[in-house]
């Protein structure tokens, strides 16, 4: 055991690491919570508590995907998009709980768009084929590959960068301004030792940039991981139902 | 080693102003969908989504031009 813990924690390890292991544990809690919550309701009554925030997120992330997707293969995706959702929500609020955001390392973020990239190519095949799947970076004619090639790799690296950049901005900007107020709070005679000013001011710009851009940044991911791997597919006839 | 630490800031300071035109390119956006919802209300939700969307790929320039003030500013400085 002690051997193991050793080899472990040998290797310096990132502090994004801890708040992954944090925020998996808080999104697998909630998972069953709810779903322990399902079984024991009762069917023909009006959800409430947890069984209704399943509910709503189920059918938010059903909604938005059928939205974008259309109704023959939202199904499929729905799932991945619910959990991706949940999981970028939780990460991009954690520097509201003093861990260090996850998508503040650009490794978590290529991984999370490297799954959506895999997946679009994933649509390509499947509604294209083998033959298509390889031939349509010739088109219209051979001298376009470079460009297409690019503009299949382009999203990987801007869904990766951008996401990365909002949240890595946000933190920074808090770091530069926890530091400035307490160099200003140095000045002041006796409680100067104490950074008295940052936390008066903090809460607001923890506001903007912890829960509204974390929001809009997660929102932002879904919604363009929906439409990238909505457009690969044939469009199919409005139906009504 | 001062006039390049000088210059590197500099060099940052000119990096992030590419936020000034996404700074225009979201303002015009913004206003085409004042506009949209003017003209048909009901589809306010969908518009809202679309530029939030808009907005967002907009912005990566801006984030690209942050990014790089980041890395000269922390790795060559």
């Amino acid at each position: 055991m002690n051997q193991i813990l050793e080899w472990l924690f040998a290797k310096p390890l990132q502090v994004e690491i801890i708040s992954i292991w944090i925020i998996t544990g808080v999104v697998i809690a909630l998972v069953f919570a709810i779903n322990n919550a399902i079984k024991k309701a009762d069917v023909m009554a009006k959800p409430t508590g947890l069984v209704l925030i399943g509910v709503l997120i189920v059918q938010t992330f059903s909604t938005i995907t059928k939205d974008n997707m259309g109704a023959r293969h939202y199904k499929n995706y729905a799932p991945y998009v619910g959990a991706l959702a949940l999981y970028l929500f939780f990460s991009n609020i954690s520097g509201l709980f003093g861990l260090a955001q996850p998508t503040a390392n650009y490794s978590v973020t290529l991984t999370l768009a490297l799954i959506t990239f895999i997946l679009i190519q994933r649509a390509v095949f499947m509604s294209n084929g083998f033959v298509k799947f390889f031939t349509r970076f010739f088109e219209p004619y051979p001298v376009f590959f470079v460009m297409n090639f690019f503009g299949a790799i382009a999203p990987l690296v801007s869904m990766s960068l951008r996401l990365f950049g909002n949240i890595t901005g946000g933190t920074i900007i808090m770091m530069l301004f926890y530091s400035f107020t307490g160099y200003v709070a140095g000045f002041v005679p006796v409680i100067g030792q104490f950074d008295f000013i940052g936390p008066l001011i903090g809460p607001f710009l923890h506001a903007y940039f912890d829960l509204f851009v974390g929001f809009i940044q997660m929102f932002v991911f879904i919604s363009l991981t929906t439409v990238f791997i909505g457009n690969e597919f044939p469009s199919e006839p409005e139906t009504t139902n | 080693m001062d006039i390049a630490r000088g210059l590197v800031a500099i060099g940052a300071g000119i990096a992030v102003l590419t936020g000034t035109m996404t700074g225009i390119g979201q303002g015009y956006a913004a206003g085409k969908a004042v506009e949209a919802v003017g003209r048909n209300p009901e589809a306010e939700s969908k518009i809202r989504s679309m530029l939030i969307l808009g907005a967002a790929i907009a912005e990566t320039a801006a984030i690209y031009g942050l990014l790089i003030s980041f890395l000269l500013l922390f790795v060559f400085n």
